[in-house]
């Protein structure tokens, strides 16, 4: 029986250890401790969005331990966020929803940020029933027939029609040109949602070019060329920054000298890196304006950039509006029961009764489906190269 | 337990610390009867216990995957997880394993005579195991559903680079057509949907068919493998590489430009039937076939166009035929891994099957070891289940996953267990000093 004298020392020795821990185990808090999930694009193809997305949420983390917790129905909760990397892969955001839902016992979600990552985690979030919400994502099947789901940007299908309406408004003009990614989903969509909106403004045949292109295509002269002879007064570009400025130099190579009109792709400062003056004076609807901005957003800039180094981009802005629509809507339940199932409920029933919710990228009130009815910002950039506030469009 | 130390073979005598020996020789008589009844006895106590002791060791909840993640997160939490794994999983089995081993070598060897007993008593057993384990969290349950979905693609992968010794990057190719064409068989027949309208058929249905549009997706593949296929009977190694590769931006880009399945922007609305115990029969029917594939005399053709085309052309063997099976059959098996990813998730888009995909199957495959079924399963589940237990570093798990590939790679150039054969009743047999009374018994029978 040798192994026993091996094995029965060990039995009593994890025994005693584990003992030992218990006894120097941290005291239960009496009150519950609120965690706030984060399933965000840390690594894979987009960490850029992921990284500003987790620093606004530590941002909002830091405001609320300075205030030593949050304040639900008169007692003060401490939070915790959890970050979880979903490395922009669909698979990997289910695992990582589900593993914020299941083992890490958050109350709500925030993220993911982008659409491929975020219509299945949504998938997770809703049949788990556990609040989420989207910061950046924009299509529209998110959140559709998900009551769980939740997202604070504005999406495509009302984008394109903003845009559609500012240069009607503006420029009085009633000849459109569009060129666009075909391959690329989210600049696909925004240009048949504003092909579709302009010729509801200005009839059949208005839109007199809609060219496209194939992601990582570099020679747009074979478009452009199409787009010049048809006679566009402008041009809708729903672009991504880094496409943008090749665009505008083959354009003007070509002689078009027209406006030229971005959408929140564009928000970038990238953009103006790399186009410079080309891009001086065209405008673009988008979530928020940095420069020139007043109140609690350029509050929100100042301490953003003097915390990290860099201008927040709209992923940050809209992340910063999301947690605290979250928090709003915790506060708004007043009671933590300590019973997951019954505050997540309560949860997003305040959170889809939000009224009027003052944030930074705008004023927000929920759908049905769970969709902020929200103003866009139209964006112009001036002579600086700065992204300048210009006006906003509401919806109607 | 000495007198079956004094039953071991003379050669323990060369090693010089025999009371480690010693102290293991009970074990090494554990069949694998056996150790499946300790790991059900273990994820039992789990089910029953775990929780509680959990937080009697001061962790918050049952360590999901083995703790790693915890200890990663909350270091101070080590030695309460340490005990916890001892405690629940380590002690029970090993216990459990050595107290039965009398009666669970007994049973191996009587079952031994049905075969097929044998392997269902087995499958059921390490299903058990399985479903105790995963009925815990509904993380695990996802992490299982997804690994062994990896098994099947790496187990199918392996039939191409390590059996067939070609370098083939077509592997997403294939599972997205698999998961494109099974997806859209379910959601075209029984589900309501925007693009495809109402159900053709009643939704009742669903789950009895599903295998059919599983075995659907598989066939597409295997159809869009013949691309790959045809091009191998006169390229090899790096321009057949390009070959494979070319066909997975194909793909790729002909679901991008496909409106009707959402284009760029992803195709979902899958319902949800490949729980848990739909794919582990999946990826044991797949582990199975393609066991037997390889173990037969196709299997050795294929070793023989590996090492020597011309050679193996002069033994008789049809080169063409040979690669065309294999392809085929190997697109066949990661279409249907595809479907049931594709229904795991309950979305898909074409970004998905890109070149990512293809270094994770790829890294697998090398990782577990190049002409070894066995070897593939370790492949599978174990990068699996290691990138998610390092997830909670971020970054810094793409800094350890590679230079662990790096370091087996330079210890073990094939991978890790390459080139083994993997016979399941050998495995499935007694061992120790029971060991000999079954060969008799096999004899006589």
């Amino acid at each position: 029986m040798r192994m026993y004298r091996v094995l029965v020392p060990l039995l009593v020795l994890s025994l005693a250890v584990a003992l030992g821990l218990s006894g120097c185990a941290p005291t239960e808090e009496a009150l519950p401790i609120i965690k706030i999930g984060l399933n965000v694009e840390l690594t894979g193809d987009i960490p850029k969005v992921g990284e500003s997305c987790k620093r606004a949420a530590e941002m909002w983390l830091e405001d609320i331990e300075a205030a030593g917790g949050l304040e639900v129905g008169g007692k003060k909760y401490e939070v915790e966020l959890v970050i979880e990397d979903n490395e922009s892969k669909p698979e990997s955001a289910a695992a990582a929803a589900t593993k914020l839902i299941t083992q890490d016992e958050v109350l709500a979600i925030v993220g993911p940020n982008a659409s491929k990552v975020a219509i299945p985690a949504g998938e997770v979030c809703n049949n788990l029933e556990c609040p989420m919400i989207s910061p950046w994502s924009t299509n529209p099947r998110t959140t559709k027939d998900r009551p769980w789901v939740f997202r604070a940007c504005f999406l495509d299908d009302f984008q394109g029609p903003v845009v559609a309406r500012f240069v009607t408004e503006e420029f009085g003009f009633t000849k459109a040109a569009v060129l666009y990614d075909v391959a690329s989903d989210y600049p696909k969509g925004l240009a048949e949602f504003f092909k579709q909106a302009w010729e509801e403004i200005h009839g059949p045949g208005s839109v007199v070019a809609f060219e496209s292109f194939v992601t990582k295509d570099r020679d747009f002269s074979a478009q452009l060329t199409k787009i010049i002879a048809s006679g566009a007064e402008f041009l809708f570009l729903p672009q991504y920054y880094d496409e943008v400025p090749l665009i505008l130099k083959q354009a003007q190579e070509l002689g078009f000298d027209k406006p030229v009109v971005g959408s929140d792709s564009w928000g970038s400062a990238e953009l103006v890196k790399l186009a410079g003056p080309l891009c001086h004076g065209c405008f673009f609807s988008t979530h928020y304006a940095a420069a020139g901005a007043k109140g609690a957003t350029k509050e929100f800039i100042d301490r953003y950039k003097e915390k990290y180094g860099e201008v927040p981009d709209d992923v940050a802005a809209l992340t910063w509006d999301s947690v605290r629509i979250v928090e709003a809507a915790i506060k708004a339940v007043g009671e933590i029961t300590g019973d997951l199932a019954t505050d997540r409920k309560a949860v997003r029933d305040a959170m889809a009764a939000i009224k009027d919710f003052q944030g930074i990228t705008g004023r927000m009130t929920f759908t049905e489906e769970g969709d902020p009815i929200k103003a866009a910002v139209i964006v112009r950039i001036n002579e600086a190269g700065e992204f300048e506030f210009y006006k906003f469009v509401s919806p109607e | 337990m000495t007198t079956a130390t004094q039953k071991q073979p003379p050669a323990s005598d060369r090693h010089r610390n025999s009371t480690i020996r010693a102290v293991l020789s009970p074990w090494r008589e554990v069949p694998f009867l056996g150790w499946l009844l300790g790991a059900l006895a273990a994820v039992m106590l789990e089910h029953s216990v775990g929780s509680s002791l959990a937080l009697t060791l001061g962790l918050r909840r049952i360590p999901v995957l083995f703790g790693f993640e915890l200890m990663l997160k909350a270091p101070q939490h080590i030695p309460g997880m340490l005990v916890y794994l001892v405690l629940v999983y380590m002690l029970p089995a090993a216990l459990v394993a050595v107290a039965t081993r009398g009666l669970t070598n007994a049973l191996a060897a009587r079952l031994l005579q049905s075969p097929a007993l044998s392997l269902a008593v087995h499958l059921v057993l390490l299903y058990g195991c399985m479903h105790f384990w995963c009925a815990l969290s509904d993380y695990r349950y996802l992490v299982a559903q997804l690994a062994l979905i990896a098994v099947m693609l790496t187990l199918s992968l392996n039939v191409i680079n390590g059996y067939m010794g070609e370098f083939s990057c077509s592997h997403p190719g294939f599972m997205a057509l698999g998961a494109y064409a099974a997806s859209v068989l379910t959601v075209l027949l029984f589900v309501e949907d925007d693009v495809f309208g109402p159900p053709l058929l009643p939704p009742t249905l669903g789950p009895f068919l599903f295998p059919l549009a599983l075995v659907a997706g598989g066939l597409v593949a295997s159809l869009g493998a013949l691309a790959v296929a045809i091009p191998s009977f006169r390229a090899r190694g790096d321009y057949l590489g390009v070959i494979t590769l070319a066909f997975t931006f194909v793909v790729k880009s002909l679901f991008e430009n496909l409106e009707i399945v959402g284009g760029p922007r992803g195709f979902m609305n899958q319902p949800n039937w490949a729980g848990l115990p739909t794919v582990f029969v999946w990826a044991v029917v797949c582990v199975a076939v393609i066991n037997n594939f390889v173990r037969s005399t196709f299997g050795k053709a294929l070793n023989a166009v590996r090492d020597g085309e011309t050679a193996a052309e002069a033994m008789t063997i049809n080169t063409r035929r040979t690669k065309t099976v294999a392809f085929l059959s190997a697109a066949f098996w990661a279409g249907v891994a595809g479907g049931l990813f594709a229904h795991v998730v309950g979305y898909i888009n074409p970004a998905t099957f890109g070149a990512q995909k293809l270094a994770e199957v790829l890294a697998m495959v090398y990782f577990g070891g190049l002409n070894s079924v066995i070897g593939s399963i370790a492949g599978g589940l174990g990068l699996t289940l290691f990138s998610e237990m390092l997830r909670p570093l971020e970054v810094w798990k793409w800094v350890i996953i590679p230079m662990l590939l790096v370091l087996v790679m330079t210890r073990r150039p094939t991978g890790l267990i390459a080139f083994r054969e993997f016979d399941a009743l050998k495995l499935l047999g007694p061992r120790g000093r029971w060991e000999g009374g079954v060969q008799d018994g096999t004899a006589g029978g």
